[in-house]
């Protein structure tokens, strides 16, 4: 019978090749697809292993992670993470950008956090120019990072509880999170991708009732986290799916290179804002919660503690920085952008900021690795200076990408159902995993 | 939690002198009602199993901290002493590897120590297990074109460690040319798997011992070479066709430099 190979050499003029009604394209394949099982004699020698491919398109990965299990049964007995589908070559387009030119950028790596990872970049800037931001907005960035550490852990909170099952979780955190975006929206009016901080401080002011509006989110939230505490911790579904799953003992947790939730949750004491405090974290009162068996549900209970301390956080630096009246940008140094104000009225000032903005800044030669502790854990930016306009050479080590390593390990005889457990306790966001 | 109390959380001693992590560790979770709850409905769960990983240090449940301002020569002032000759792990270094030590560079009290990268898994693994330095901790692995810079070698490899220990960083940099190898991390941390696959995608460095070398982040058949090479330009060596016309994305160096990044 013809192929469609054969119908090419058959065809005569005006007729169509293919798709004719009644034309057979290959009567090799049957109508109801080839994938059947007819290998019995693999169940019987024991050799049942099947492949599965789990994503890139799957709910449950958070995005478009691919995971690649092999089974035996309902076993996993090998795994293989494949990132890369959202890489879009960030750390290239750093080389190619002037350093204030690539805060927008950093939005754009983690987009649930996106004010933590403008601070980590910005504080690598100022750390490589010597730049300091004055107090006060030194204690606005660590709200504005705090408040995004709650948006960020209640993201993970909604979508690790759907995945097990506990559909209404997501639309709680969800309804919280908005609160949080909406101070974002007040400060610098957008609510995702916020571009937030400057090198030097903040170059606007901070809107008026920003303050009552953030301790107005303060008198509602532990109330609120207590209702998903309730909810979750005691309820026998949760901890049959979370407690016992996806053990991380201690010493595989710093050979992974863990950090954040991960490592913490595995009793490793390792807090980038106590170990190496920056901004003003030295100088406030919080808590580092540790987990003690290292599983899913230690890392649940870290992470619902690390939100109440992130509150505590929040109102001692209103309690602080709420009076005063101090500048938001040290506009002093020559690293920082010249004042917006004057601009549309003094040739001078124009002057200046076009030449600023235009032509950048050229910071000392030299490198630097600045550290900050992220919702998902230890953000480094590695910035290379050859005395240029431009980094020579800008690593951003991601927190999701170094943990996502762990996955292979946490699942290696795990049932597959605990599979996705243990991708949403990792806490991944992909586009900061591919950047 | 508390009346559990486990081994690591009681060896975990806090540093004497930083008020900060003491607060920390006295109390690790502040127990809401539904905690307790939780607690009381405990079902089993294994305490965490015997891997046959690469353990990263002797003593990494019972870390104990540097005594800062004690006269310890180890201490945790002295890494970023304005004499870079008392910094303690260049003073190991050189009595343990008097070879292979290049530059020391000391930029915003951060560290670079240039090693032969023949050596690097030696010191890195004399760094991790070392008592009083105990760097036990790998930050991250990445490199560095050098191709503007200087002539030869035209890569570097950065290591960035952490101790747990002594809470601090330390950076070790290793050259290294075209297609030479460089000793892999992977024996001595799990965690540099991913770090070298993707030093290796982007930069096309080889990592000597590396179990499973392959491309991370681009696609397993990306024919294009490595795209953080300086010589890699940044819209790549392909013409693309722009979405939903007939045009295809012209290949134009950038326009502030000229130098095709």
């Amino acid at each position: 019978m013809a192929t469609i190979h054969d119908n090419d050499t058959t065809t005569t003029a005006g007729e169509q090749p293919y798709g004719t009604p009644g034309a057979v394209i290959n009567e090799n394949v049957s109508p109801t697809g080839t994938l059947t099982v007819t290998e019995d004699h693999l169940l019987e020698t024991g050799d049942r292993e099947m492949v599965l491919n789990m994503g890139p398109q799957h709910p449950s990965t958070h995005g478009v992670l691919r995971v690649m299990l092999k089974m035996d049964g309902e076993v996993i007995t090998d795994c293989d993470p494949i990132i890369g589908y959202l890489h879009r070559g960030t750390e290239k387009i750093g080389e190619a950008k002037r350093y204030a030119q690539f805060v927008p950028w950093t939005d754009r790596t983690d987009y649930v956090a996106a004010p933590l990872n403008n601070l980590g970049y910005v504080l690598a800037v100022e750390k490589l120019c010597d730049v300091e931001a004055p107090e006060r907005a030194q204690y606005w960035r660590v709200i504005m990072a705090e408040l995004s550490r709650i948006a960020s852990h209640l993201v993970w909170l909604g979508t690790h509880a759907l995945d097990i099952g506990a559909l209404s979780m997501s639309l709680y955190c969800f309804r919280e999170r908005e609160t949080i975006l909406d101070i974002f929206e007040s400060m610098c009016g957008a609510r995702l991708t916020t571009n937030m901080m400057e090198i030097g401080g903040f170059s606007r002011e901070i809107p008026d009732g920003l303050a009552a509006q953030v301790r107005n989110f303060l008198r509602i939230f532990p109330g609120r986290q207590q209702e998903y505490s309730d909810i979750l911790t005691a309820n026998p579904i949760w901890m049959a799916r979370t407690k016992g799953v996806g053990i991380i003992s201690p010493e595989a947790a710093v050979s992974y290179s863990l950090t954040g939730a991960c490592l913490r949750g595995s009793g490793i004491n390792y807090d980038v804002r106590k170990a190496q405090p920056y901004q003003v974290y030295d100088r406030l009162d919080f808590e580092v919660p540790l987990g003690q068996y290292g599983d899913t549900f230690d890392r649940y209970l870290v992470r619902m503690e690390e939100m109440r301390q992130s509150c505590r956080i929040v109102e001692q630096c209103l309690d602080a920085c709420e009076t005063m009246d101090t500048p938001l940008m040290a506009y002093e140094s020559a690293y920082v952008i010249p004042p917006h104000k004057g601009v549309l009225t003094t040739a001078e000032d124009m002057q200046r900021h076009f030449i600023w903005v235009i032509k950048g800044f050229n910071p000392p030669v030299g490198e630097v690795y600045s550290a900050i502790e992220q919702s998902k854990g230890e953000l480094g930016y590695y910035l290379v200076s050859d005395g240029g306009p431009m980094p020579y050479r800008l690593r951003i080590r991601t927190p999701d990408f170094v943990n996502l390593a762990v996955l292979p390990h946490m699942v290696h005889g795990a049932m597959l159902a605990d599979a996705v457990a243990c991708i949403g306790t990792i806490d991944i966001v992909l586009g900061s995993v591919d950047r | 939690m508390s009346d559990k109390p486990s081994e690591s959380r009681e060896e975990n001693a806090p540093p004497p002198g930083d008020r900060k992590v003491e607060a920390a560790d006295a109390k690790a979770f502040a127990p809401s009602p539904s905690d307790a709850k939780a607690a009381a409905t405990d079902i089993e769960r294994s305490t965490p199993p015997e891997t046959g990983l690469a353990s990263p240090s002797p003593e990494v449940r019972g870390m104990v901290s540097a005594v800062p301002g004690t006269g310890d020569q180890w201490g945790r002032e002295l890494w970023t002493d304005p004499d870079i000759n008392k910094h303690p792990a260049l003073r190991a270094l050189r009595e343990a590897f008097p070879d292979a030590l290049g530059d020391v560079i000391r930029f915003r009290d951060e560290t670079t120590i240039h090693v032969q990268r023949e050596s690097l898994r030696d010191i890195c693994a004399y760094l991790r297990d070392h008592e009083k330095i105990s760097l036990n901790m790998l930050t991250d692995i990445t490199a560095v074109d050098m191709l503007r810079l200087r002539t030869e070698p035209r890569f570097d490899v950065a290591v960035m460690l952490y101790s747990l220990r002594n809470r601090t960083r330390l950076r070790l940099k290793a050259g290294c040319n075209d297609g030479e190898p460089v000793p892999s991390l992977v024996p001595l941390w799990n965690g540099a798997n991913w770090m070298e696959r993707e030093a290796y995608d982007m930069f096309g460095i080889i990592f000597e011992g590396h179990p499973n070398l392959r491309r991370i982040l681009l696609a397993d058949d990306w024919d294009e070479g490595h795209p953080l090479r300086k010589d890699y330009p940044i819209r790549g060596w392909k013409e693309y066709p722009v979405y939903n016309t007939e045009r295809t994305v012209p290949r134009v160096r950038t326009r502030w430099t000229g130098r095709g990044v």
